[in-house]
């Protein structure tokens, strides 16, 4: 049974690579595999660039790979900001959308495209993630009942921003509407270079200091008593946690779209597999999650002839799934 | 280690805990009884720093439980809660490692040492085959001993326990109260445990502090400090007291 265990979860880390590399070659170009890697090397090879047909770089290296990049990236970043709120809030149920950190983030980024459009969206993104999950917190916390009414202010937040992004709609150019229509629904394939670079070291250090506090997010599951008689600082801690989530999710949103489902299944698939010490569910989560979307994104850009938003993808998959896992398995996990 | 509270005083709604003066001493098990609602609880939660006291008015071997910062407090002293309760399903071993907290920063993860350190808190409490088990899959019993070996993790000199026993059968009841006087016997801790069972209390406990309405109404070794009279006085119900082969029963 260990030994499974162990073959699963070295397969799970590894994944992703596998995926990238089968990702570089399929699309609507046929590259042949080995020209993939020349194409790959080319920059260090030069005589493989000038026998390598015209456009090979500027699919493999300009649209291509950042659209790799991003998917890991965001799949990896929703997966580990999500596995963080569950641990976090002692609530397996939370998730971006729960804590409004997702509309608040999507408001943000909409009026950034639609009102300020040389402006980087990260900004008003994270901006207004902190401010829904901040409003959230502050409702909630009044509330004889925590768990409860944190859901429910959470999605009463979220159809806030919800609605304020629909005002947004309105006053947009029917230009920008249709950008922002694609971007809402979640979509990978408008990812350059220029969109990803401003995200891509958010995302990076944000995942990495929740990572380096995967041990962390044991004790502070427990009862706020209990961490705080272990030692915790606990205001301090949550409220880091919190602004790491918001900026890793922000970061995520705003160049990728609101993709739904991966912060709430793929930690849970996790669990169920491998149980909740947070020391393997975060890199787990990250390395699920990064591949849930890379895969996603590979599948709505060679079904059909034209391009499923990949959020809608994610969630039509995502949830089946769920329910399937849910329902076969026996363990307790919860 | 020696906790000694000096003029501790906190105010409630309907409630005043007021304790002028009270040493829990090492080495000793004392136990906090009273009727429900007297102030036990809250008395305990002010010692582990869950409550907020005035500076001064709790003092570990001379030093100021205020002024310490949270991970100071919790390697000078372990809180073991009533219930746990979580959503998520940590293995026993995972569980009981959480009480390395205050050895370990924001950013670290356990290291050898401190795996050492629980696997030695789960033998302690005789349940070593129990590391891989998931806490939940543990009864009742098992689950308070299992909160207690991760207080043990924590390798504080004190330990402050909030009703280990209550709801517990007979058996696991008085493997609680052995494993808390072998705790003081042989490492010398200092253990405050709020309990209801008076029976209980008697027999194991060397010092009595007994609550009513937020203040102490006795104070001392169970021989000399129980009494019928007070036992009636402060449970408001007609108490006796047996003897019987050398102990003491307390019936109503």
């Amino acid at each position: 049974m260990r030994e499974k265990t162990k073959a699963l979860r070295t397969l799970i880390y590894l994944v992703p690579f596998g995926l990238a590399v089968a990702s570089l070659w399929f699309g609507t170009v046929r590259i042949p595999l080995l020209d993939v890697f020349k194409t790959l090397l080319s920059p260090l090879v030069p005589s493989w660039k000038a026998a390598l047909p015209a456009g090979y770089v500027d699919i493999v290296f300009g649209i291509r790979l950042p659209r790799i990049i991003l998917a890991l990236a965001a799949g990896s970043a929703l997966s580990i900001s999500g596995a963080s709120l569950q641990a976090l809030f002692k609530n397996p149920l939370v998730n971006e959308y729960i804590l409004g950190l997702s509309s608040g983030a999507g408001f943000g980024a909409a009026l950034s495209l639609v009102f300020l459009p040389h402006f980087p969206p990260q900004l008003l993104a994270f901006a207004f993630a902190i401010v829904a999950v901040l409003l959230v917190l502050s409702i909630a916390s009044r509330s004889e009942s925590p768990a409860v009414s944190l859901l429910l202010t959470g999605v009463i937040i979220s159809a806030f921003f919800t609605a304020l992004l629909s005002l947004v709609e309105l006053f947009a150019s029917p230009y920008s509407l249709q950008a922002l229509f694609y971007w809402l629904m979640g979509n990978l394939s408008l990812a350059g270079w220029a969109q990803i670079l401003p995200s891509l070291p958010v995302i990076l250090a944000g995942s990495l200091i929740l990572f380096r506090m995967r041990w962390r997010l044991n004790v502070l599951s427990m009862s706020d008593d209990e961490a705080r008689s272990l030692g915790i600082h606990v205001r301090r801690e949550k409220f880091l946690v919190v602004v790491l989530a918001a900026l890793v999710t922000s970061a995520a949103v705003s160049t990728a779209g609101i993709i739904g489902w991966i912060g709430l299944i793929v930690p849970h698939l996790v669990r169920m597999m491998f149980g909740a010490e947070n020391r393997r569910v975060l890199p787990l989560s990250a390395a699920l999650g990064a591949s849930f979307l890379l895969a996603a994104d590979d599948a709505t850009r060679s079904l059909a002839s034209f391009e499923v938003p990949v959020g809608i993808f994610t969630s039509l998959i995502g949830i089946p799934l769920f329910i399937l896992l849910l329902r076969r398995s026996s363990k307790v996990w919860l | 280690m020696r906790i000694e509270v000096r003029d501790l005083r906190f105010r409630r709604a309907r409630f005043e805990l007021a304790i002028p003066s009270l040493s829990i001493e090492p080495g000793r098990l004392t136990a906090v009884v009273g009727p429900n609602g007297a102030g036990k609880t809250t008395l305990l939660k002010c010692l582990a720093g869950l409550l907020p006291a005035h500076p001064g008015s709790i003092v570990l071997d001379g030093q100021d439980l205020a002024a310490l910062s949270a991970a100071a407090r919790a390697r000078r002293l372990a809180f073991v809660p009533q219930e746990h309760a979580s959503a998520f399903n940590y293995a026993v071993r995972d569980f009981i490692l959480m009480g390395r907290a205050p050895y370990l920063g924001l950013f670290a993860s356990p290291a050898a040492e401190d795996e050492a350190r629980a696997a030695e808190a789960l033998a302690f409490i005789g349940l070593p085959e129990y590391a891989d088990r998931p806490f939940f899959e543990m009864s009742s019993g098992e689950r308070r001993l299992i909160l207690i070996a991760r207080a043990l993790a924590q390798d504080t000199p004190a330990l402050l326990l909030d009703e280990p026993t209550t709801f517990l059968d007979p058996r696991h009841e008085s493997e609680v109260m052995h494993l808390l006087v072998r705790l003081v016997a042989e490492r010398g801790k200092t253990v405050l445990v709020t309990l209801h069972n008076l029976d209980m209390a008697a027999r194991f406990a060397d010092i009595l502090v007994v609550l009513k309405s937020g203040s102490i109404a006795a104070c001392g070794p169970p021989g000399q400090v129980l009494n019928e009279e007070l036992l009636t006085r402060v449970y408001e119900i007609p108490m006796r007291i047996l003897a019987h082969e050398g102990r003491t029963f307390i019936v109503r």
